[in-house]
């Protein structure tokens, strides 16, 4: 004979990653740094935007980037031309950063030498948003190439995120984007979300992404 | 594609759980799994299937609810344990 039990557990089944990103934006906050989550696409140009505001920053910038990727070092060596700290996390095969490889890649780092931290996640737009890496904020970039329905696709991300940039807008007089509708959709998911646009080639409105930087920092 | 992880997430909580328990055998595992969790069900169930195979927990049943949002949450274990 046996007998049945109901076990309450009542807990998050990645309480895990939560408790180890809890510890990381502990240590964040008390080194006053800002951690900024990058996610989108794989090529919706998270890697450019860093480029374009790493090269706008001052070279005294208490900056570092952390850049992951499934494989290769490429956006690392992209990044580290700017002069500032820069580490790859190659996730061998995972579709997403969590926080134990964000911890990991701190290892070795003086944070007291840091006030600005962006991670930017394995080009990803669904996994990345089950895993908080201890950030202040998450930002969604999508490219006006890949469709103005994304966010309807892909609610997730955009119902996580603080800001959505939307990226390529260069593009916007080739591709049949609607610019409205994406971002009507956007608002759909989350009604409070910002929303910036910028061309990396151009460098249209990145005055705004880096004011946007500078109020939150 | 992270639905293993999440599998064995709940694989691993269901083992902590069991410690207390020498003798029992898990029977099901409630999990709540929102709209906007970015966790696909029919995947998760896919990969919990995979891994649990050939283990002391092949006969564990993954029971899988509707949550509001973002919810991602190990709700109750349903164990059977041998009358003392």
């Amino acid at each position: 004979m046996s007998t049945t039990t109901k076990v309450p557990l009542e807990r998050k089944v990645l309480s895990e990653n939560d408790h180890l990103a809890a510890e990381l934006r502990a240590e964040f906050a008390r080194h006053g740094i800002h951690c900024l989550n990058l996610i989108s696409s794989p090529g919706s140009g998270k890697t450019a935007l860093l480029e374009r505001t790493l090269a706008a920053f001052d070279p005294a910038r208490r900056v570092a980037v952390l850049t992951g990727d499934i494989q290769t070092d490429a956006d690392a060596r992209r990044l580290a031309r700017y002069g500032f700290p820069v580490r790859q996390i190659t996730t061998a095969g995972a579709c997403h950063l969590d926080a134990r490889m964000v911890a990991k890649a701190l290892e070795g780092w003086d944070l007291a030498t840091l006030d600005l931290l962006f991670i930017e996640n394995v080009g990803n737009l669904v996994c990345p948003t089950s895993y908080d890496l201890g950030e202040a904020a998450k930002v969604v970039l999508l490219s006006v190439a890949e469709g103005e329905e994304k966010p309807l696709k892909y609610p997730g991300i955009f119902f996580k995120s603080k800001l959505m940039v939307l990226t390529k807008t260069d593009l916007l007089p080739y591709v049949p984007f609607r610019l409205d509708d994406a971002i009507a959709n956007a608002r759909a998911i989350q009604p409070d979300i910002e929303i910036l646009q910028v061309s990396n080639t151009t460098g249209e409105g990145l005055d705004k992404w880096l004011e946007w930087i500078a109020r939150r920092t | 594609m992270h639905e293993l992880g999440i599998a064995n997430s709940i694989l691993e909580a269901v083992e902590t759980e069991m410690r207390p328990h020498p003798g029992a055998r898990a029977v099901k595992i409630g999990v709540t799994v929102g709209a906007l969790s970015g966790v696909d069900r029919d995947s998760l169930a896919f990969c919990f299937q995979a891994i649990v195979k050939g283990t002391p927990f092949e006969s564990l049943a993954l029971d899988v609810r509707d949550a509001a949002a973002d919810e991602l949450e190990l709700n109750s274990l349903e164990l059977e344990e041998p009358e003392p």
